[in-house]
């Protein structure tokens, strides 16, 4: 049997290997996209392009929050839906520090919508994760923002009306200097997306569609990690130069993933130096 | 911990890691997976790498394992 103490694998030192197993369902993309995210942090590490004492991670409430509990790394676990307002207080008070926002679509989105929306508008420097699994998974599978229409949730069993939130339309449309969507069936887009962002200023944001077989594979009848894994993976095109229309996520038509957005705008920071001068 | 290796590829599988989702098993490109008849601590069938001389060393298994519970070393 493993000794848990060591490290054994490889992304072991970036992670509280005391708290792993991690609390995910057998299959959850979420692990798959931490995985990603630290190796591409490992490789910034190694080029000495980060310094590994000032990144802090921040979570809300929810699954993809609480990646923040597994990293070995400073981090903060918030109020629900006030990650990024969090980690907009923490970057203006020391501006050296490399924030990373981790949530779901319901923190992020959905609770945290008004935040989302002025941090991008304002290119405050943090990098946003959003792992979009289309519910609220950890209360049990109700309708969220992202959820697309016809969908049978927890409180739409007879399909959802409503017509999604589309979060990469929503901050190509404000001031962020970056944006992409990956999915974790291919993981080396979450690697790469996110070395990238890492590498520039202003505010980053980037949506990993993710499976989740347990609450959302319930509802569309693909409860095993594998088969919703397969069906996810048939859907998912990516496309070197995608326009602001192939944003739309249509479960049917298949989803676009890419790098949407690339800016060199003044960051929030670069702003507030430009009217203090200092 | 299960370890095995051949000439190139040593595959490392933490037991106590494994939930028994088969991404693994099912995403290999040359089927070197199968689930093991052992059961860890928390009553899940880690996978194991039978046919290890198969192995081309992708690290797609590594990559897409959601637990941190496989990975792919080059013997040196």
């Amino acid at each position: 049997m493993a000794v848990e103490s060591i490290n054994i694998h490889p992304l072991d030192k970036h992670l509280r290997v005391d708290r792993i197993p991690t609390l995910y369902c057998p299959g959850c993309g979420i692990g798959i996209t931490l995985g990603a995210m630290l190796r591409a942090l490992d490789k910034r590490i190694n080029e000495g392009l980060i310094d590994p004492n000032k990144i802090v991670w921040v979570g809300g409430i929810g699954c993809s929050a609480r990646t923040v509990f597994y990293v070995r790394y400073d981090a903060a676990h918030v109020l629900h839906g006030r990650a990024i307002a969090f980690a907009t207080g923490v970057v203006l008070a020391n501006p050296e520090l490399l924030v990373i926002v981790v949530g779901g679509d319901g923190d992020i989105a959905g609770i945290g919508g008004n935040h989302f929306i002025h941090a991008a508008r304002r290119n405050i420097d943090i990098i946003v994760v959003m792992i979009t699994n289309f519910v609220y998974a950890m209360t049990g599978g109700q309708v969220a923002p992202t959820t697309p229409r016809g969908v049978k949730t927890t409180t739409t069993p007879m399909g959802n009306p409503e017509p999604p939130l589309n979060a990469i339309k929503l901050v190509l449309a404000l001031n962020a200097n970056y944006a992409a969507r990956a999915s974790v069936t291919t993981p080396h887009y979450i690697e790469n997306f996110f070395y990238k962002a890492l590498g520039i200023k202003g505010f980053r944001f980037i949506e990993v569609i993710s499976t989740c077989p347990e609450i959302y594979g319930r509802h569309i009848g693909l409860r095993d990690p594998v088969e919703m894994y397969n069906e996810l993976k048939k859907r998912v095109k990516y496309k070197p130069k995608p326009s602001i229309e192939d944003a739309d996520i249509d479960w049917e038509k298949g989803i676009i993933i890419g790098e949407f957005l690339e800016r060199n705008n003044p960051s929030y920071l670069e702003l507030l130096r430009g009217v203090y001068g200092k | 911990m299960i370890s095995r290796e051949h000439g190139k590829f040593r595959v490392t599988v933490i037991v106590d890691r494994c939930k028994e989702c088969g991404l693994c098993i099912a995403i290999c490109p040359v089927k070197v997976l199968v689930r093991s008849s052992i059961e860890n601590k928390y009553g899940y069938r880690p996978p194991e790498p039978s046919d290890i001389e198969k192995c081309i060393g992708c690290k797609l298994c590594e990559y897409n394992c959601p637990d941190f519970a496989i990975f792919v070393e080059k013997v040196v």
